[in-house]
């Protein structure tokens, strides 16, 4: 008895717990059936504009292909250059010059913008409004030095309120207080819009070409590249200029990098003429190394992702666009686990 | 099957009727001479495409006429966009594409447009189906398009003019001016092709899939041909042409996509030919240039090729003819990222044994060198066989076995960047067997044919990215394989004619090459290229009146290697009539034709509109 005693109130309060944790299951609405799981970009390929989004699911191993076209019963018709979630909302950014606003449950189309934009890149979402970067139009030398931040005045699209003009193509952005960063690449240069005055604010050279931002342990960093070295310059956001810079020695890096545990990154390399070997390199930002060169190699690898839970990374391989790409996932030793069959050049990846 | 008279038959026959002098072979009395193009193909399918065939078409793309009216598949970016041939299964680059005998494929793409050679650029044209590379030389792996014009001598002075008004701002004009008398034949043509092109589809990009209007699709085209002949004496004749081509096109966008990307073609031919006819032989040298100046936005990319050509076609007897000769091209490349020239020199033996009435045979030879470089030795060896003829059957067997090749592109060897100089030429190896059969009874005529084909494609080139940049390689082996079906009836009751005629092509191109371990391409159909198209046509015809009915069904189609991105089937169908008409000394025809018939919604390639259903009044007057 006196061990009962003492164990009914571990019972009830077991009960309570139960019952609250029941409770709430039964309010929280179920979760949509692509708000869990992986969404695998496939950016689709030139000249047929055959981008798609596809499914996997790690529990089951099944992968749904066509999520875009399955719900919305149309292609989506484009190059899928970025998909974004905010604002409970996944933005589908075309370079062939059009965003598409999904659903983040179920896909269903919620709006866009078609009208206006020409290559468009990324996108971010603050203030109720969507900020698209866009290189614009090419010249007679396929350059691009009409490039701007398009500016909507709703989150599910509509036409375009404003064009700010940034320096030549322009790509990776975040939000940081009161500022969007953007990274541009042809001109080498950090910008900095207010978000307040939807103007830039200032224009920073920086070493390298920078592509995209990245948040390392709570600090601000823009990712860039040169020929020989992966560069990584930490940025105060407060009066946006750069704290210091990281370059760390690392032969053919690409724009293709995503962060791994801790202060580690996983960047995709490319030797180019004559051998054109592709791999995932392991570095540690902080300490400036390369931890493996070659933690990973293949060919035509397009795109990469961390998936925090299990500690995998996913590599996507466009198999030369002659049809459909695949994904291998990677354990934390580098090793191939699983080989997935997605669509066009896949490219990146959303962990739910 | 083989089609046309031997030009040395042709010319034999004229020498009997119309001469005396035995030493003398005469010229065709009233056309141009121009050598048979089909005199070395035994065994081989070549289908002929009349002057009367393309009437309706005038001034549209001869794109339009293939597609429509022949067992052929292009792939079409839009209407009034780039279309480029496939034939058995290769892909548009593996065609050669002549226009009187000259090969006009652009050196540096490699391949022709089809979409900018309109109807009315040339009189006739000549499809010789599969391996042709001993006759013809580069490109000629899954067939050859001849386009040639028909001149006369002696038909004193004519003008002919031809207009097509059509939906969506289709708005074409010719006016040609000939004059000839038995020594003397000229002829000038010129003409405007324009088309809005501002067709209603459905957005399939879009939320809710609205109807739009095409935008950014026009389409101005204008061009000029002249064409001389003088008959110097009896066994002397030059003849020349030139035309000269010019398109600018506003790029339809594919649907989602807001490019307005905008391109000028300009092109010039000319072509020179003399000949010489001595006893038994005819010796022709042909020189000309082709040059192709194209401007897409603002990048510059021109192609200038010389030809300076000679051979000798020689009956040395009844049974056996020889045709030897030799081609010297010299290739200029001012393309917007490099500069390139290239010559080449060819050697060709073609030879045909007819041991009697049943049994001919060709077997063709041909060597090309390429800045040093030897292309495959092309060899080829076909035959037909009468197995039966009586008042009415003949049963025809025919085979041919062949090489081809296509050197490298100089895009594909020199582009910057990417360019590849080590590329191999692609080559062929292949064989067909075919069966024609033809009854005649009383009012009806059967024609049919039937053509089974094997072919393997090895060194193929693709372009593949790696790292930043796309490099071509020789990688890709390809199994072609099929089957063709033509048949064509005419039946005359009472004052009536009905002329049914079909056309079926099975094709299989099964890609034997995976490019990675990922990839999945090995045992699919390569991309873009329907396994079945089937076309027909009924013409039902009293007096001056005639209607006709066209259907074409084409299957369904891939643009992945791996089987990915499929392509749904569709079929159409097209309906018009035709008046001719004599009044005084003027005479012409009008013609009404609906095409898209049941104002079907189909893609030829992915996300590229195509128009419902539109008209097409087309009047040809000749004074």
């Amino acid at each position: 008895m006196k061990n009962l005693r003492l164990h009914l109130p571990l019972l009830w309060l077991a009960l309570i717990v139960a019952a609250c944790n029941t409770a709430d299951q039964i309010e929280s609405p179920p979760l949509g059936e692509f708000e869990k799981g992986v969404l695998i970009m496939n950016e689709g390929a030139f000249g047929v504009n055959d981008g798609e989004i596809f499914h996997y699911d790690p529990s089951s191993g099944v992968v749904k292909g066509d999520v875009f076209r399955g719900k919305n019963l149309r292609p989506f018709g484009g190059l899928i250059e970025d998909m974004v979630e905010a604002e409970g909302r996944i933005y589908l950014v075309a370079n062939t010059g059009k965003v598409e606003i999904v659903a983040q449950k179920d896909f269903g189309i919620l709006g866009g913008v078609s009208l206006g934009l020409n290559i468009s890149r990324s996108l971010v979402a603050v203030n109720q409004k969507l900020f698209i970067s866009d290189w614009g139009p090419y010249d007679a030398s396929f350059n691009n030095p009409d490039s701007y931040v398009a500016v909507v005045n709703d989150l599910n699209g509509g036409p375009i309120a404003k064009k700010i003009p940034v320096s030549s193509r322009p790509e990776g952005m975040i939000v940081a207080g009161n500022f969007i960063f953007v990274a541009c690449t042809s001109a080498k240069k950090l910008e900095v819009i207010s978000i307040a005055s939807e103007s830039v604010a200032a224009s920073v050279l920086v070493e390298g070409s920078p592509s995209r931002f990245l948040d390392i342990e709570g600090r601000l960093f823009l990712y860039a590249t040169d020929d020989n070295n992966a560069i990584f310059h930490e940025i105060n956001p407060g009066n946006y200029t750069i704290v210091r810079t990281i370059k760390i020695p690392l032969a053919n890096p690409t724009s293709m990098v995503t962060l791994g545990e801790g202060i580690e990154a996983y960047i995709i390399t490319s030797t180019g003429w004559p051998d054109y070997t592709d791999a995932v390199a392991k570095v540690s930002v902080n300490n400036a190394q390369v931890i493996n060169n070659a933690y990973y190699t293949g060919s035509g690898l397009y795109g990469i992702g961390f998936k925090v839970e299990g500690k995998e990374i996913y590599v996507a391989e466009n198999n030369g666009f002659q049809g459909n790409g695949s994904v291998s996932i990677l354990n934390a030793s580098g090793q191939k686990v699983k080989s997935l069959t997605v669509g066009k050049g896949p490219s990146g990846f959303i962990f739910k | 099957m083989h089609q046309g008279l031997n030009p040395v038959q042709e010319r034999n026959f004229g020498f009997v009727t119309e001469f005396a002098d035995p030493d003398t072979i005469a010229l065709p009395s009233v056309e141009v001479f121009s050598p048979a193009l089909d005199k070395y193909t035994f065994g081989n399918t070549i289908k002929t495409i009349s002057e009367t065939d393309l009437g309706n078409f005038q001034g549209l793309p001869f794109s339009d006429y293939l597609q429509q009216r022949t067992g052929l598949f292009l792939r079409q970016y839009g209407a009034g966009m780039l279309s480029s041939l496939t034939m058995r299964g290769t892909s548009a680059g593996h065609n050669a594409v002549f226009w009187n005998g000259l090969p006009i494929n652009s050196p540096s793409l490699g391949q022709t447009d089809f979409s900018i050679l309109p109807v009315g650029g040339f009189d006739q044209a000549s499809i010789h189906f599969g391996s042709g590379g001993a006759l013809y030389g580069t490109d000629a792996i899954g067939g050859t398009v001849h386009l040639t014009n028909r001149l006369k001598f002696d038909q004193d002075h004519q003008v002919r003019i031809a207009s097509v008004f059509g939906s969506f701002g289709n708005w074409n004009q010719q006016a040609e001016h000939a004059f000839s008398d038995k020594k003397f034949s000229t002829r000038s043509r010129i003409y405007r092709n324009f088309s809005e092109n501002d067709f209603p589809f459905r957005n399939l990009s879009k939320f809710g899939t609205p109807i739009e209007k095409q935008e950014h699709a026009k389409v101005v085209q204008v061009g000029a041909m002249q064409d001389f002949a003088w008959k110097i004496d009896l066994k002397n004749l030059i003849s020349t042409s030139v035309w000269w081509n010019d398109t600018k096109r506003e790029i339809q966008p594919l649907m989602g996509s807001n490019t307005g990307d905008i391109q000028t073609d300009k092109n010039l031919r000319w072509v020179l030919d003399y000949f010489h006819f001595a006893e038994n032989k005819v010796w022709n040298v042909k020189g000309g240039l082709v040059r192709d100046d194209q401007l897409f936005n603002a990048s510059f990319n021109q192609t200038i090729q010389y030809f300076l050509a000679t051979d000798l076609d020689w009956e040395i007897n009844p049974k056996w003819n020889s045709k030897s000769g030799i081609r010297y091209t010299h290739i200029q490349g001012n393309l917007s990222s490099y500069q390139a020239t290239e010559s080449r020199m060819e050697l060709y033996q073609s030879t045909n044994f007819q041991p009697n009435e049943k049994l001919a045979f060709s077997f063709n030879l041909r060597q090309l060198v390429y800045d040093g470089n030897f292309a495959p030795f092309t060899p080829s060896l076909g035959g037909e066989w009468k197995v039966m003829k009586n008042e009415s059957h003949q049963i025809l067997l025919n085979f041919n076995l062949a090489r081809s090749f296509k050197v490298p592109t100089l895009n594909d060897r020199f582009w910057v960047p990417g360019g590849n100089p080590d590329l191999q030429s692609e080559k062929s190896l292949g064989g067909e067997l075919g069966l024609n059969h033809i009854y005649k009874k009383e009012n009806f005529t059967l024609d049919q044919s039937l053509t089974v084909y094997k072919m393997k494609v090895d060194n193929w080139i693709i372009w593949l990215p790696k790292g930043n940049i796309w490099i071509p390689e020789n990688i890709r082996e390809v199994y072609n394989s099929g089957l063709e079906y033509a048949l064509e009836t005419n039946k005359k009751v009472g004052d009536w004619n009905i002329n049914f005629s079909t056309n079926y092509a099975w094709t299989r191109a099964i890609n034997q090459t995976d490019i990675s371990e990922n990839d999945r391409s090995k045992g699919n159909q390569l991309p873009y290229t329907p396994e079945h198209k089937f076309q027909s046509i009924i013409n039902v015809g009293k007096g001056t009146f005639s209607t006709f009915l066209n259907y074409q069904k084409v299957g369904e189609r891939f643009s992945g290697t791996d089987g990915s991105g499929r392509l749904e089937s569709y079929q159409l169908w097209d309906m018009g009539g035709n008046w001719n008409w004599a009044i005084r000394k003027k005479e012409g025809n009008d013609g009404l034709q609906i095409n898209n018939l049941f104002n079907k919604e189909y893609q030829v390639m992915p996300l590229r509109a195509m128009p419902g259903r539109n008209y097409q009044f087309n009047i040809n007057i000749k004074i």
